[in-house]
C-alpha cells in the first residue's frame, strides 16, 4: 500500500466525523459577547525575555552584594569573561524557552528535560574548563552550604519571573515549572560564581551545578501542584455550572 | 476552509472587543475544534462540553495570542490542554467511583456515540497516543506539519518522525489485512 493510498484511507475515515450544531456555536458566541471587552496582547517575546534576564541579574547581584563578591574578586579576567558571558547566554536561552512555554502555539526548540540537560552539560563543560584545582576539602559541608544558598537565591528569582509572566498561559504547567526552575537555578549559580571563593573543581562541578536540577525539580513540583489545583477547580466549577 | 490570514484578522478584532469578529471566529474555528474532539474518541456530549470549555478558556487567555503569529496552533494548543484536563478529571472520577461499582468491566469513559467515526479508531488502534494525536491533526483537522509542531510543543523534526513511524505501522497493518478485507470494512 502506498503513502497516497494510506492518505486517502485516513481522509475518508476522518471525514465521517459528525458536524457541530450551529445552535451550540451561537450559544458560545453569545456567552462570549456577554463579557467581551478589549484586551492588551502580551508584549513581544524578546521584551519578556529581556525582563527575565534583567530580573535574574538583579537578584543574583543583590544577593551577592549582601553576601560579598569574594568569588568574582578572586577570578581572573578571562575566567570572568568566560563564565559570566556563558551564564548570560544560558539565561537568555532558558528565558526565551520559558516565554515560549507561556504563549500557546509557540515554536519550541527544547522540551523541559532537553533544556535542563543542555544547561547542565554546558555548565559542566564551562566549569571543567575554568577550574583546575582537583582538591576536595570539606566537600560535603561546603557543598551543601553552596547548594542551599543557590536554591534560596533561586526562589526570589522564580517569584519575580512568575510576576513578569503572570499574564501568560502554560499549556503544560509541569514543563513551564521545570523551565522556570532551571532559569531561577541559573540565577542561583550566577550568584554563587559572584560570591563563592571555593575554586576546587569537584566542589563547583557538583554543588554549584546541582542548583540548576534542584531548582528545576522544585519548579516542576510547583507546576504539578498548579496543574492539580486548576484541574480540581475546573471540576468544581463544572459541577457548579451543572455539567 | 477559512484562510488562516482571515482568522488572524478576526482574532485581532476579537482582542479589540469586536462582537461581530467573535461570532465569525466561533463559526470558523468551532467546527474544526469540534472535529478535533470528536476524532479523539469523544462522545457527542463530551465533544459539546469540551468545545464550550475550550472557548471559555480561549476567552480567558485571548490576550496571549500575539498578532502576526499563526492562529490555528494557538487554538489547538489550548484545545489540547482542555482535552488533557478533561480526561485527567474523568480518569480520577472513575478511579474514585470504581470500588462502588459491582461490575468489574465498567467503562472508563462516558459511553461513545455509536455514529462516531469507528473506522478511523479501528485504523489508528495500533498507534501510540502521541502518534494518533498527530495523525488526527494532520489528516482530520488538515493542519500543516509546522502547525502541528506548534500545537503539540514539539519540533517539526519530531512530528515528521512520529508521522513516519505511524505510517510504517499503518502500512504494515493494512498490508496484513489484505485488499479484500479492507474493502469489506470500508477502508479502501
Amino acid at each position: 500500500m502506498t503513502t497516497e493510498e494510506l492518505d486517502n484511507v485516513l481522509q475518508k475515515a476522518g471525514g465521517a466525523t459528525p458536524e457541530v450544531e450551529s445552535a451550540l456555536l451561537e450559544r458560545i458566541a453569545d456567552s462570549i459577547n456577554e463579557s467581551l471587552r478589549p484586551v492588551r496582547p502580551l508584549p513581544p517575546p524578546w521584551v519578556l525575555t529581556c525582563g527575565l534576564a534583567l530580573a535574574c541579574a538583579v537578584v543574583a547581584v543583590a544577593a551577592a552584594a549582601r553576601a560579598g563578591f569574594y568569588g568574582v574578586e578572586k577570578l581572573g579576567l578571562w575566567e570572568r569573561a568566560l563564565i559570566f558571558s556563558a551564564l548570560g547566554i544560558l539565561v537568555w536561552i532558558a528565558g526565551k524557552e520559558l516565554v515560549r512555554q507561556l504563549i500557546p502555539g509557540s515554536r519550541q526548540n527544547f522540551s523541559g528535560i532537553a533544556l535542563l540537560a543542555t544547561i547542565s552539560a554546558s555548565l559542566l563543560a564551562l566549569f571543567a574548563l575554568a577550574f583546575r584545582d582537583y582538591r576536595t576539602d570539606h566537600f560535603v559541608s561546603a557543598g551543601i552550604a553552596c547548594l542551599l544558598t543557590g536554591v534560596l537565591v533561586a526562589i526570589p528569582a522564580a517569584l519575580l519571573s512568575w510576576l513578569l509572566l503572570r499574564r501568560g498561559f502554560a499549556v503544560n504547567s509541569v514543563a513551564a515549572g521545570l523551565m522556570g526552575g532551571a532559569l531561577a537555578g541559573l540565577c542561583g549559580v550566577t550568584m554563587l560564581e559572584l560570591h563563592c571563593a571555593n575554586f576546587e573543581a569537584p566542589h563547583v562541578l557538583v554543588w554549584h551545578i546541582a542548583v540548576v536540577p534542584m531548582s528545576a525539580l522544585l519548579g516542576a513540583l510547583a507546576g504539578w501542584a498548579v496543574q492539580v489545583t486548576s484541574t480540581h477547580f475546573a471540576r468544581s466549577s463544572g459541577r457548579a455550572s451543572g455539567k | 476552509m477559512q484562510a488562516s490570514g482571515n482568522l488572524d484578522t478576526l482574532m485581532a478584532r476579537y482582542q479589540a472587543g469586536d462582537a461581530a469578529a467573535v461570532k465569525a471566529l466561533v463559526h470558523a474555528v468551532g467546527p474544526r475544534l469540534y472535529r478535533f474532539f470528536m476524532a479523539q474518541s469523544a462522545s457527542r456530549r463530551d465533544a459539546d462540553d469540551l468545545l464550550q470549555e475550550t472557548w471559555l478558556r480561549i476567552h480567558r487567555v485571548r490576550h496571549t495570542y500575539r498578532p502576526g503569529e499563526p492562529v490555528l496552533p494557538w487554538f489547538y494548543a489550548i484545545a489540547r490542554r482542555v482535552r488533557i484536563d478533561h480526561y485527567r478529571r474523568a480518569s480520577r472520577t472513575t478511579a474514585r467511583e470504581r470500588p462502588l461499582e459491582e461490575a468489574s468491566d465498567v467503562a472508563a469513559m462516558p459511553p461513545r456515540d455509536e455514529t462516531h467515526a469507528d473506522d478511523l479508531e479501528t485504523l489508528l488502534a495500533p498507534l501510540s497516543d502521541g502518534q494518533r494525536e498527530i495523525i488526527r491533526m494532520l489528516k482530520v483537522a488538515g493542519m500543516s506539519l509546522e502547525e502541528v509542531a506548534r500545537a503539540t510543543s514539539c519540533s517539526v523534526g519530531s512530528v515528521k518522525q512520529k508521522v513516519h513511524r505511524a505510517y510504517r505501522k499503518l502500512r504494515d497493518k493494512m498490508n496484513a489485512i489484505g485488499p479484500n478485507r479492507r474493502s469489506s470494512r470500508g477502508l479502501s
